[in-house]
């Protein structure tokens, strides 16, 4: 009987101990063969082509909202590199200590108004939206609440007198891509959108917003705690990339 | 009680209008649809009953997607809806429209399972003894599916509450008109700090949950209690 026990103990051990290890060999091969680096969904187009001219070992890359990411990089995910699109996201990494020096600025962007491809450029006033929307037309931006885009449209149509009397008319996307499809299908005649998302999205900015509307737009990028040794030269690659950045639209 | 943002009510008041009024709404046409699964023998009927199944096994956002195309201005529908006011994209109806769909798949079965238990003898019976088809139904077979239709009622709002994917792909999440519960939950784990409100939504909604149990389970003995004392 004891010895069943002991037995039974020895296997579970063995059993335990074998995960172990291929959960440890696991971690070395990522550690290995690559970097994981966690970008903002709005970074994409940008990105792809910043990471094709990377020399180093293989980037994994992963688009998400920069909150999403953020959360799952404070949880443990096995990230190396982090690129959002909001200070405030990078701020709330960097207060739960994951983060291994101090972020820079990647990129930076501006906001406009995009209409269907091809739509005549309007006049940023009121009437001029009024007339572009028609008597029960709305437009999409972000959700203020959650969207970074959205929270920077907020405060420019608030900086030019708009918000109280457009926010009826505001169909509030969950992520500021998703208001980017809403015009490129036609559901709705007007988008407050990223300058980058209006390159080759089928969609045509037709009025632009003031940088100075609005706090300045950028994109922090940083290396994680536990980040492989190649790490640091891939955001220094990326930082060096701007004028592919310029090229998609990102510039202050 | 519990400190919550105005974000935090308004949010569950909408999703209790919405999960109310898709659940009334797809029941009279979920009895009949299970009616006809169950009793029905007709051409089409293995069609329908997929078709009836589709937006339980399609990934949700499939599902909002495809309302997007129907119901948008440049839609069928949507193109028909939208000049008369009627339209129901990036609106509370909309949400409802998203809701009932996702319900009704788990609704049917529900009755249909009941229906499908009635001994068809026993209608045969009242038949004989002269009742009208409408009499045989109202004091047969709805004393008999009773429970039947509780369990789908229950499990069908549980499902219209909760409903994230088809709903956010569909209107969206603008505050009071369609971002439900889910939505808000959604959104603030898209701000950094706002961990408070997080903790008061996601508390909501598993009391709201709980609560729909037990209401539930309340119901089906007294359910169960009068049809035995007829």
């Amino acid at each position: 009987m004891a010895s069943r026990i002991r037995f039974d103990l020895t296997r579970r051990a063995m059993l335990a101990g074998g995960l172990g290890a291929s959960v440890l060999s696991v971690g070395q091969l990522r550690a290995d063969t690559g970097l994981t680096v966690f970008a903002a969904a709005s970074l994409k187009a940008a990105l792809d082509e910043v990471a094709s001219t990377w020399t180093g070992p293989p980037v994994a890359l992963s688009y998400a909202g920069s909150g999403t990411l953020a959360r799952q990089a404070a949880l443990g995910a096995p990230v190396d590199v982090v690129l959002l699109a909001a200070r405030d996201w990078m701020d709330w990494l960097q207060a739960q200590g994951v983060v291994a020096s101090a972020p820079v600025s990647v990129a930076g962007n501006r906001l406009v108004f995009a209409g269907p491809s091809g739509a005549e450029p309007m006049p940023l006033t009121g009437d001029g939206i009024r007339a572009r929307l028609g008597p029960a037309g709305r437009f999409a931006m972000g959700d203020p609440l959650s969207v970074p885009a959205g929270r920077y449209g907020q405060q420019a149509l608030e900086t030019l007198g708009l918000w109280s009397a457009l926010r009826p008319q505001a169909i509030l996307a969950e992520n500021v891509r998703a208001a980017l499809a809403y015009v490129a299908r036609g559901d709705v005649p007007l988008g407050l959108v990223y300058k980058s998302d209006g390159i080759g999205s089928g969609v045509s900015e037709v009025a632009a917003i003031p940088a100075t509307a609005h706090q300045p737009i950028v994109y922090p990028g940083a290396v994680l705690r536990g980040a492989g040794p190649d790490a640091p030269a891939f955001l220094a690659h990326v930082q060096a990339s701007g004028e592919v950045f310029a090229h998609h639209g990102f510039g202050a | 009680m519990i400190d919550l943002p105005p974000e935090a009510w308004e949010a569950l008041s909408l999703s209790l209008r919405v999960s109310v009024v898709a659940t009334l709404v797809s029941l009279p046409l979920a009895l009949w649809v299970a009616h006809l699964l169950a009793r029905g023998r007709f051409r089409g009927r293995g069609l329908l009953d997929a078709v009836v199944h589709l937006p339980l096994v399609l990934p949700p956002v499939v599902t909002g997607y495809a309302l997007l195309l129907l119901f948008s201005r440049g839609g069928p529908l949507g193109a028909v809806l939208e000049p008369l006011g009627l339209g129901v994209a990036f609106r509370w109806t909309g949400a409802v429209i998203a809701a009932a769909i996702m319900a009704f798949p788990l609704v049917v079965r529900a009755i249909r399972l009941a229906i499908e238990a009635v001994d068809p003898k026993l209608e045969e019976a009242a038949a004989t003894l002269g009742a009208s088809p409408l009499r045989i139904w109202r004091t047969v077979t709805l004393p008999m599916i009773a429970p039947g239709i509780l369990a789908g009622v229950t499990i069908g709002f549980a499902k219209a509450f909760g409903e994230f994917g088809a709903t956010i792909t569909f209107v969206a999440s603008i505050p009071g008109e369609t971002r439900t519960l889910p939505s808000a939950i959604y959104a603030f784990l898209q701000v950094p700090g706002a961990e408070a409100p997080l903790r008061g939504l996601v508390g909501v909604a598993v009391a709201v949950a709980i609560l729909a149990v037990l209401v539930s389970n309340w119901l089906a003995p007294r359910v169960a209690a009068r049809i035995a004392g007829r």
